[in-house]
């Protein structure tokens, strides 16, 4: 009887591949496919929006339709992509003919299966992993769990629909402040279409007092995902906030272009943290989802601090840049980020710091790793106005090559308008060391092991910034990606 | 005036001008083919603008003259005693001079050449059809930069060096750029240099100007091929006053085992752009690129490299430092291309500004693109003021704050300065970094 090899555990694995690439089986209610204004007009109608919000809406698709015609999709980036065709898809689905949940009971049994299937605690199981969950999938809100626990504190953690219908003046007051329609392409798609998302606000001086974590999951075929995540961080608050995603296998591309704003005011820290795993494609680089997101964190007030961690693995082409812009003095901007692409991935992804307050400090730590046929490119900005006495700023980007068919890049970009500005940029980019892996391959780790070990390693410094729960699934997914990558 | 698309109207204009200057001088135009593609080129592409990424920090259409004139060949007022003016004292070797673009056999040293050949590009189209037919405008891409194609456009003049297969060239070879003008004026040139199988050889080039408070626009493109195993230095200062701007781009192709150095220093310009590329096609190769900016006034000086790796086996080493006052601007923009086959890749970059002013820009973007697995490629790009604790230390031994900072800065520039090999050269321009960091 033939035993179980290395290279059958090597085929199971490749075979097995994206195990979140299940598609669950419910009635949809959709808009017409296309995009148009009556499609604006039907999304806001299926979701009872006051008008400010459509007019909002019907804004920013006139400037999408308007940067559309004037230059389409910016060519700066190093990533090759097909003419996406934004006539052909359908901008709001919406699962079991129901725009909106009232209760957790009111969900279908088949989308709570699904999210237990993507270990997602959404019933009595959240009371035992003690994280609060808003869950959306395709375009809707489907549950926000410990509402109660966390009004006890104040703290105000809904879909982003409900926070329309009960905190208007706050959602008016910060939606688009730090990320405007007329950012770009994307960030004016996603403003005319947006369907639901998040909503997080943190009173004065209140400590969240559990991780909040939002999962988004795009299950309909042929529909883009546009959820907005707006999170606002009052005077003294505190909140580590947790993104995960993923998707079925498509054959075609998806579109995800969704928007995320924080605002931290005096004093207030927001940590940030991405799990991105969305279908990448297969190994040929057929379908897989294009995740074109607008990020930015706002350090409105004094000594506030904004944290952006992403371990970023899935997706056919990432394109984000989560940027920080440190207004307030003495405000600290920082950002974590490992980028993993195999097979046809394409990643061009980095951070903006954008030093404006006097004495403002940031970080940026990126490692990237590419292997099989992928490109990863970093691209960051460092930028020290005129005004922005005493900056500091240190960069380091690294990346690690597994095989020789992949590209690694970067791109940094630094522009200093103040003399008393201090940054530093340092890259590397090499292979795995072939001493590493010697010195592990004579202590008899296989070769696998060996590889997980030396690339766990070396993220690490990130991972480490990533909440317990993550840190732990983050590892985990970084060795599942890793399988397959030596030889 | 240039308008937003100055394509049509500038291009058309600069056609008509060329032929009313160039027209009937009998000059061979052995160019043809470069000329048509040169044209189309530009018309395709026009003059950048700061939406072409790779112009993202300088704006070069507010340096274009208003007026388009080309140099009249006929006017020649540069005598050798002005070129005397122009001397590095203590350095050996043969000075070349070129006036407007235009190489001056009578000014420039060309006696015992032996089997060295440096003569007209025009010359050496008759005198030596098959080196030009083998590299003239085999390197700078037409197609894909602005200047390089205006340059084509034009049927230009300037220096054809050629260094055969094992000669070593002893004395440096120092070639002498001067503007001389009393109006607004454009001056294109065009060179190639071609450094034979083992030769070895040091090229200097400095640009000056004569023009006083008047404008010029100096577009300068020059080939460089460096056979294998040639082992070549090359050196550009540019020091042509506040009124001058310039585009200067420098093509350099490597074979096998050859070994390339090339420093770029700039002092008192208006707006200066330099191009240096260096194609390393051959294996173990060497190359070294280096420069240093030191910009006061309104001063802006935009240095962008380019090292494409496409052999495997080579090193690549690469140090850049710009001192920027006043309202001056510094911008460094270096790639390092490692191509899929260019394996064993050992590349190196460092970038450093130290800006003194609040009103002073400066812009770094070091760039990596690898293909490659087996490598190992760095860079590492500081920006900054002065070391504050190294400036009290100076304070503290009673040195004033003025001395101090000059001290400093000149200990800064040290670095790049120390990579020149030429000791008079060295200390000729030790003197005018003195001079610039008062």
């Amino acid at each position: 009887m033939p035993t179980y090899t290395e290279h059958d555990f090597f085929e199971d694995v490749a075979e097995e591949g994206y195990k979140y690439g299940f598609v669950t089986d419910v009635a949809y209610e959709k808009a017409p496919k296309g995009l148009s204004e009556d499609t604006v007009r039907y999304i806001s109608a299926q979701k009872s929006e006051p008008d400010w919000l459509l007019e909002n809406r019907l804004k920013a698709y006139h400037q999408f339709m308007k940067m559309l015609e004037e230059g389409g999709l910016p060519s700066w980036a190093h990533l090759r992509m097909p003419e996406i065709d934004f006539q052909d898809a359908y901008y709001f689905a919406a699962p079991g003919k129901k725009a909106k949940y009232d209760s957790i009971d009111d969900v279908p049994q088949e989308i709570l299966d699904d999210f237990a299937r993507l270990g997602i605690p959404l019933g009595e199981q959240a009371a035992l992993a003690g994280v609060a969950v808003d869950a959306v999938m395709d375009s809707v809100s489907i549950a926000t769990t410990f509402k109660e626990e966390l009004e006890k504190h104040g703290v105000i953690f809904c879909s982003f629909s409900d926070a329309v219908e009960n905190h208007p003046d706050l959602v008016q007051k910060y939606m688009g402040s730090v990320v405007p329609y007329t950012d770009n392409l994307f960030a004016a798609l996603n403003s005319a279409v947006f369907s639901d998302g998040s909503f997080c606000y943190i009173p004065p001086g209140v400590r969240c007092p559990m991780e909040l974590s939002t999962y988004f999951r795009i299950n309909e075929a042929n529909t883009g995902q546009f959820e907005r995540t707006l999170l606002i961080c009052d005077e003294g608050g505190y909140v580590s906030y947790m993104e995960g995603c993923t998707a079925p296998m498509r054959d075609e591309n998806q579109l995800h272009a969704a928007i995320v704003e924080i605002i931290a005011h005096k004093d207030a820290e927001v940590k940030y943290s991405t799990v991105q795993n969305w279908y990448p494609g297969n190994a040929e680089g057929v379908g897989g989802i294009f995740n074109f997101v607008t990020k930015r964190g706002l350090c409105e007030g004094a000594r506030s601090k904004i944290t952006w961690t992403q371990l970023e693995t899935g997706s056919a082409i990432t394109w984000k840049y989560p940027s920080c812009i440190l207004k307030g003095d003495y405000s600290v901007g920082e950002f974590y980020s490992v980028a993993f692409t195999k097979d046809y991935q394409q990643a061009d992804t980095g951070t903006k710091m954008i030093h404006l307050g006097k004495n403002t400090r940031s970080t940026i730590i990126s490692k990237g790793i590419s292997a099989g046929h992928s490109d990863n490119s970093y691209r960051g900005l460092v930028r020290v106005n005129k005004k922005a006495t005493g900056a500091r700023n240190f960069s380091q980007c690294d990346s690690l090559l597994i095989g020789d068919q992949c590209g690694a890049h970067t791109f940094p970009y630094i522009e200093i308008h103040n003399s008393t500005a201090k940054v530093e940029h340092e890259a590397t980019t090499s292979k795995i060391g072939e001493d590493q892996m010697f010195y592990c391959r004579q202590r008899g780790i296989s070769e696998q092991d060996a590889l997980n070990l030396i690339v766990n390693g070396y993220a690490k410094e990130i991972l480490a910034q990533l909440p317990m729960e993550f840190a732990v699934e983050a590892q985990k997914l970084l060795s599942v990606q890793l399988e397959g990558s030596v030889g | 005036m240039l308008t937003l698309k100055p394509t049509s109207d500038f291009y058309s204009r600069a056609l008509l001008e060329y032929d009313r200057v160039f027209s009937g001088d009998g000059a061979p135009r052995p160019f043809a083919d470069l000329r048509r593609r040169g044209r189309d080129a530009f018309e395709a592409l026009g003059i950048p603008t700061k939406r072409d990424e790779e112009w993202k920090h300088t704006d070069i259409r507010k340096a274009f003259p208003s007026d388009v004139s080309f140099f009249d060949p006929v006017a020649l007022r540069i005598t050798l005693d002005d070129v005397a003016s122009h001397s590095i004292p203590g350095l050996d070797g043969r000075t070349i001079v070129v006036v407007n673009g235009v190489f001056e056999p009578s000014l420039s040293e060309l006696d015992g050449l032996g089997e060295i050949v440096i003569t007209s590009l025009r010359a050496s189209a008759d005198a030596h059809p098959e080196l030009m037919q083998a590299h003239f405008g085999r390197y700078a891409e037409v197609g894909e930069n602005s200047f390089v194609a205006l340059n084509s456009a034009f049927d230009l003049d300037g220096v054809f060096l050629y260094v055969p297969d094992g000669v070593i060239v002893e004395q440096p070879i120092r070639i002498l750029h001067v503007i001389d003008a009393d109006k607004e004026v454009i001056v294109q040139s065009r060179h190639l240099f071609v450094f034979g199988q083992n030769s070895q050889a040091r090229v200097i080039e400095t640009h000056h100007a004569r023009t006083g408070s008047v404008n010029s626009f100096g577009n300068h493109v020059t080939e460089i091929v460096v056979g294998r195993d040639a082992v070549i230095d090359h050196y550009r200062v540019e020091d042509e006053g506040d009124n001058a701007a310039q585009v200067n781009t420098t093509q350099v192709y490597q074979q096998d085992r050859s070994v390339f150095s090339t420093t770029t220093f700039t002092f008192a310009s208006g707006l200066v752009r330099n191009n240096v590329n260096v194609v390393v096609d051959g294996e173990h190769c060497e190359s070294s690129l280096n420069g240093l900016y030191i910009a006061r006034g309104d001063q802006h000086v935009d240095n962008r490299t380019l090292v494409d790796h496409a052999k495997p086996g080579c090193n690549s080493n690469e140090l850049y430092k710009g001192i920027i006052y006043d309202r001056a601007t510094g911008v460094f923009n270096g790639k390092v291309l490692v191509r899929r086959a260019a394996q064993q890749t050992n590349a190196y970059q460092q970038s450093q500004g130290v800006v003194l002013s609040d009103d002073a820009d400066h812009y770094s973007k070091p760039e990596l693109e690898i293909f490659a697995d087996d490598v190992k490629c760095s860079h590492g790009s500081t920006t900054g003021e002065i070391d504050l604790d190294a400036l009290f230390y100076c304070r503290t031994r009673g040195i004033s704050f003025e001395d101090a900072r000059a001290l400093l800065l000149y200990a800064f520039a040290h670095d790049v300065v120390k990579r020149v090999k030429l000791e008079p050269l060295r200390d000729w321009l030790n003197a005018r970094i003195d001079e610039r960091l008062d």
